[in-house]
């Protein structure tokens, strides 16, 4: 499988009569942006704005971020949720860097959306704020989970998701800036010197603990909750089979961009053919009953193991009842020989000496460590809100609260905030970004 | 800004061992290595006041010296308490941690201390308090005052803090997030450790696992046997008699009491309560028996399942206890119960 990421730099965004990618310069019109986002007739109210590195903007509650994209011979970027069904990972994309879509809640949040800061000392808490964004603020008639603190965010989302399809499309004709290409040759096709490297899986566990619906990362549009671990070509998940969920405390999430992205598959190519042999990835889940994670656990080995690899990464979405997995996981490759490294951010509670995974095990004796969900964040009030600052304290967003004992309010009077890294905007970046570690006090 | 320190009886200039029951003293300005902690502090923090306190005294009246040494505090205003360095010596070490600790909690200013790694005190106190790591005796003295006053002025000007092992204090189980300078990325530093274990080469994880200690599942019991035993009850969920006569912790715990049951045949609402601050008390209160099952065990006791119930019941608990104070306060527990014949015990959590 050969996979051709164009990219095009964008340097800024802007809005003008015509939507066009020219010198590096985004222009969007508007009208016609809002009318792809209000092909969807649940959504009710739309706007958008653009934000850039160092705008004293705060937004919340953030929903999603996209990066736009258009696929060369057509074909929806996302197959199986934003078009048919088709083959991923193989062939042209285009993609808009240095740039997002992000999804904004007009009013609403829930436990699952985040804060950015895009500028000042918040900025630093999400790797949002380093980018140009376009920014769709929106509110639904989605009353059903109105006042859920679970939302699916179906309309939001996939406005998103339109939107930067919509956006990718102005690249259709032009010449990229440059272009990366992901390559991997058949798993037993591969030359001897490629082979005789120690080989290595990546192993990734993506959100799927809700039983209903609608909330689960979606692989080629398939509910991940009702998939049992399977063998995947990475390009796919660089290429938009893999969408992120609507679950999750926000710090610990994965968004569309993050998979779109994925920094840990691109760092393992760059090691391909050098000190590693890529073999691929395998794509397990995060159930919530113990029958279904040791049942993830042993297809997980086992598929290590057949496929001869000496090595692995595991990467999970997720903390809490998820650590479960991702230890049984480690523990599971340990046991059937392969030597394992961990990807994860940890839960070190108010006194930050509460146990950071909830299932920990001596075999997992190798972890690179992310961040800290736990960890209390003080900001003053920012000139500008996208979205509603409210939400923070109101809807029940992971690391937001309406009232506590000792720290008052989440959202003050003031417009100031307090709150726990949980509901930085995919603060934690356990997909590979991360600059954070875990240090003892 | 104010400083107050504590030293023992040979450091406070007071004599050796034959005076090591000398009582809690408190003196106006400097004393011994309070020289020393001055000269390091310059001329922004006064050492105001030397406390100083026999080892014996510390370690036989503990509850006695803590309080007296408050009750010189109670009116003296200071902005931070230092105790030690203790180096290598054992009961001197315990009682830095025990005014330390006893000085955080009353007047919420920082406390420091300096022990040996070998110093028992740091097992008992890292988890509560900055603990620098010191020398093995007094040849230190001069460093391990320095290490201490550095610190101590970076938390009264209110610097950035570094992680333990590079401010020089034993870890207190407390973990936070930094950000790495350079900024290191995740999926760098998991290709390195991936390539330097399947190397065998050596790597340093960034989320250890402590070890768990487990002791093993004792061999069963037969019903025969069991039928002529006493059988004692432990719990960590902090059920105490009304009042909490021992002073357990809420939290933490660093003592356990024990009760007689031996005429009682359940545990009354309004006599016992739970004092444990670790989960909703309610359900414990309105019926202690839910955490310490004296009904249950009566009634085996008369169905002669069981010989009896052990004449007191024992407890602690177990939030935010240390798993070294829970095998301290496990093992002196059944050093009791082995020494009354005691062979089986039920103990119940939380």
């Amino acid at each position: 499988m050969k996979l051709t990421l164009a990219n095009f730099h964008v340097k800024d965004i802007c809005f003008g009569a015509k939507t066009e990618l020219k010198d590096g310069v985004l222009t969007v019109n508007k009208e016609e942006a809002l009318a792809v986002v209000r092909e969807d007739t649940h959504i009710t109210e739309a706007e958008l704005h653009v934000v850039k590195p160092g705008d004293m903007v705060r937004l919340v509650p953030v929903k999603e971020a996209i990066e736009p994209r258009y696929r060369v011979g057509g074909g929806p970027v996302f197959p199986g949720v934003t078009g048919e069904l088709m083959q991923a990972g193989n062939g042209k994309t285009h993609a808009l860097k240095d740039m997002s879509v992000l999804v904004v809640g007009k009013h609403y949040g829930g436990f699952q959306d985040g804060l950015i800061d895009m500028g000042g000392e918040g900025a630093k808490y999400s790797y949002y704020s380093q980018l140009k964004n376009l920014v769709l603020v929106a509110h639904t008639d989605e009353e059903f989970e109105r006042h859920e603190q679970q939302k699916k965010n179906r309309a939001l989302r996939w406005a998103g998701m339109r939107l930067a399809e919509y956006i990718g499309a102005c690249t259709k004709d032009l010449q990229p800036d440059d272009t990366d290409v992901y390559e991997l040759e058949p798993v037993t096709k591969r030359p001897k010197a490629v082979n005789d490297l120690p080989s290595v899986v990546l192993v990734l566990q993506p959100q799927s603990q809700m039983e209903e619906m609608g909330y689960n990362d979606l692989n080629y549009g398939w509910d991940c909750n009702h998939m049992l671990p399977t063998f995947m070509h990475p390009n796919e998940v660089l290429d938009g089979a893999m969408i992120s969920g609507s679950f999750m405390p926000c710090s610990s999430k994965w968004s569309t961009y993050d998979f779109q992205n994925f920094p840990m598959i691109r760092r393992l190519y760059e090691e391909h053919g050098k000190t590693l042999n890529f073999l691929g990835v395998i794509m397990s889940n995060l159930n919530v009953a113990l029958e279904q994670k040791e049942r993830a656990a042993i297809f997980v080995a086992q598929m290590a193991k057949s496929l001869g690899a000496d090595s692995a990464i595991v990467a999970e979405e997720g903390y809490g009842n998820p650590d479960t997995d991702f230890t049984a996981c480690l523990v599971a490759l340990e046991e059937a020989g392969i030597k394992t490294v961990g990807l994860s951010n940890e839960c070190t509670g108010r006194d930050g000496a509460s146990q950071p995974l909830v299932s920990m095990n001596v075999k997992e004796d190798a972890i690179v460590s992310c961040g800290n969900v736990s960890t209390l964040i003080e900001l003053p009030a920012m000139p500008a809100v996208l979205g509603e600052l409210e939400s923070l304290s109101r809807d029940g967003l992971s690391g937001g609260w309406g009232n506590d004992e000792k720290l008052g309010p989440s959202v003050r009077p003031d417009g100031s905030i307090i709150m726990e890294n949980n509901a930085m905007f995919c603060g934690d970046q356990v997909v590979g970004w991360s600059t954070k570690t875990m240090v003892e006090f | 800004m104010k400083a107050i320190l504590y030293l023992n009886q040979f450091f406070g200039q007071i004599g050796g061992e034959e005076l090591a029951d000398h009582e809690p003293e408190i003196r106006e300005g400097c004393v011994g290595p309070a020289l020393a902690l001055q000269a390091a502090l310059g001329d922004q923090v006064t050492v105001t006041h030397t406390v100083i306190c026999g080892d014996n005294f510390m370690g036989s009246r503990t509850e006695e010296g803590i309080d007296r040494i408050l009750g010189f505090l109670n009116d003296k205003e200071f902005d931070i308490f230092f105790a030690g360095p203790a180096f290598r010596a054992g009961r001197y070490g315990a009682a830095c941690g025990h005014i330390c600790n006893a000085v955080q909690n009353k007047f919420g200013v920082p406390v420091l201390t300096s022990m040996n790694e070998e110093n028992p005190g740091v097992e008992m106190y890292r988890s509560k308090m900055v603990i620098f790591k010191g020398g093995a005796s007094a040849a230190a003295m001069k460093k391990d005052v320095q290490a201490m006053a550095k610190y101590g002025l970076k938390l009264l000007k209110g610097e950035k803090l570094l992680p333990a092992v590079v401010e020089g204090y034993f870890g207190r189980g407390i973990r936070d997030m930094i950000w790495l300078d350079p900024p290191v990325k995740a999926a760098d530093r998991a290709i390195d450790m991936l390539l330097k274990k399947v190397r065998g080469e050596a790597y340093q994880t960034e989320l250890p696992i402590p070890k768990s200690d487990r002791a093993p599942i004792a061999t069963a019991i037969t019903p025969e046997e069991l039928s002529k035993m006493e059988v004692a009850l432990v719990t960590s969920g902090g059920i105490v008699p009304v009042g909490n006569p021992d002073r357990i912790q809420s939290a933490s715990a660093t003592k356990w009491g024990k009760y007689d049951v031996s005429m009682l045949e359940n545990l009354q609402k309004g006599e016992y309560m739970t004092i444990h601050a670790g989960f909703d008390p309610a359900a414990a209160n309105n019926d202690p028996d839910v955490i310490v099952p004296l009904d249950a065990m009566r009634a085996y006791q008369k169905e002669g399942k069981i010989g009896g119930v052990y004449k007191f019941f024992y407890s602690t608990v177990g939030t935010g206890t240390t798993q070294a104070e829970a095998a301290r306060m496990g093992r002196e527990i059944a050093e009791e119960l082995l020494k009354d014949g005691i062979r089986a015990a039920i103990l119940t959590s939380t």
